[in-house]
């Protein structure tokens, strides 16, 4: 764990000192969220599923250049083949990508809260705790995803594409939960009946965790 | 043609061993192909303690996946490669630096040093960067440095590690003469303390004279494998 967070740390370090990785990730999600805005007229509100479809929606966009800047940064100078020789486990790797994606995009996350507030006209959740542990839950999830996936299009020229092809399709269960939770949060309706839906989070959460500890030391091992 | 088998022993004072003694590397009938294209085939050896094994050969022959092989980056096509030390005494120096460009020096060193577990602080660390003659540029980004001065930045780090077991690609390489001598000078404090090198050469007639042994790849096969005075006798070397 030790050696998960000095990781997640160096990647922090470097994605903070160079800048370019999480500004692009913001940026992309405001302008999704902006040309989304352009759909309404004037003074129309966008509905609140629709609005919480765009939050998760700009998120998973954003996880890509996450994930794509984090794994770039071990393939410069072949710094990965130094991970593999270090003493430190590929879970520990992963873990650490992780961890480093999860703050990442949850700071993505606060800028994109406030611009579907002002850009989509809906209203700010009133359950704060309720919102932030749905965002922490489906977070949990695509990070564990874009750890293992993004290890997977290490060293492809087409990582971009690739990177997108293959997370998509595996993250729609835990955005449909992610949108339709956020939808009652937005809406102000009674979150308890999709209290069903925490439970889908949770369980991709549980299944995507199993799947890429089982998986990353392939994806991520020797030649 | 039937593959050769070559197996270099060690059996000097400073190192007996045989196959089933306690070298530090164990390579038993390795071969290598690139989809149906063979590299090499049949290379066998045991490598003991204090001991420089320089890998000679033309380009292409193999020289450097042979040596990731010894490193265990890639899994031989064939045989059997078995590594004394664990893996946090052994460290590998490559054709690339392995920095990360985004931090500063002493930043890359304290990164090993979390991975390693070795603890150095930080004055230690300086004092590293001091050794390689990098004491000006401690909170100078990596990727600003230019191919020398990562290389040295990129010794810094092997040498953090004190490995007993050391694997250099091509070390010289981007190196001035002053930084050669200092590679030169390490290579054989490393050997001094126990330490094992293998060194992957591309001027052999100026490196045999600082290896114990030689192994050369040469045709697909181990072409010599053997003591390096040999080796230089025979005029291999400057061949």
């Amino acid at each position: 764990m030790r050696k998960a967070l000095c990781i997640a740390s160096k990647d922090l370090r470097q994605v903070f000192l160079g800048g370019s990785g999480p500004v692009q990730a913001v940026l992309l999600g405001l302008l999704l969220v902006f040309i989304f805005s352009l759909s309404a007229a004037p003074g129309e509100r966008i509905p609140a599923q629709g609005a919480a479809a765009i939050f998760w929606l700009a998120s998973s966009f954003s996880l890509v250049l996450i994930f794509n800047t984090l794994f770039h940064m071990e393939e410069e100078n072949e710094v990965a083949t130094a991970l593999l020789l270090a003493p430190v486990s590929p879970q520990g790797v992963w873990l650490g990508k992780a961890i480093g994606g999860m703050v990442l995009l949850l700071l993505t996350q606060l800028f994109f809260l406030p611009a579907i507030i002002v850009f989509l006209g809906v209203e700010p959740p009133d359950d704060l705790l309720f919102g932030g542990l749905l965002v922490l839950g489906v977070d949990v999830g695509l990070t564990v995803l874009g750890s293992l996936l993004g290890a997977v299009s290490r060293g492809s020229e087409a990582r971009d594409s690739l990177l997108s092809i293959i997370v998509f399709p595996l993250q729609i269960p835990l955005l449909l939960a992610g949108i339709k939770v956020g939808a009652a949060l937005l809406s102000a309706e009674p979150v308890q009946g999709y209290m069903d839906w925490f439970g889908i989070i949770g369980a991709f959460d549980a299944v995507f965790l199993g799947a890429a500890m089982i998986l990353f030391p392939f994806v991520f091992g020797s030649e | 043609m039937s593959g050769r088998v070559s197996v270099l022993e060690d059996r000097s004072e400073e190192g007996v061993m045989d196959s089933g003694g306690s070298g530090l590397l164990h390579l038993e009938g390795v071969s290598h192909f690139f989809g149906p294209r063979l590299i090499f085939k049949n290379v066998s050896l045991v490598l003991g303690p204090g001991r420089v094994l320089l890998v000679a050969g033309p380009n292409g022959a193999g020289k450097s996946t042979l040596l990731r092989i010894m490193a265990g980056l890639v899994e031989p096509s064939r045989g059997e490669v078995r590594r004394g030390p664990g893996p946090e005494d052994v460290a590998y120096m490559g054709h690339a630096t392995f920095l990360y460009p985004g931090l500063t020096a002493l930043q890359n060193l304290q990164f090993w040093n979390s991975m390693y577990e070795i603890a150095a602080h930080e004055d230690a660390l300086l004092d590293l960067l001091k050794r390689v003659g990098l004491h000006g540029f401690v909170h100078e980004r990596a990727g600003t440095f230019s191919r020398g001065m990562a290389q040295r930045l990129s010794l810094a780090r092997v040498l953090l590690i004190d490995p007993l077991l050391l694997f250099l690609d091509e070390p010289t390489t981007g190196l001035d003469t002053g930084s050669q001598k200092m590679l030169f000078q390490e290579i054989k404090a490393c050997r001094e303390r126990g330490a094992s090198v293998v060194w992957v050469s591309h001027d052999v007639g100026r490196d045999v004279s600082r290896a114990d042994l030689v192994l050369e790849i040469r045709g697909g096969r181990a072409g010599y494998c053997g003591p390096a005075d040999a080796y230089l006798a025979a005029g291999e070397g400057h061949a």
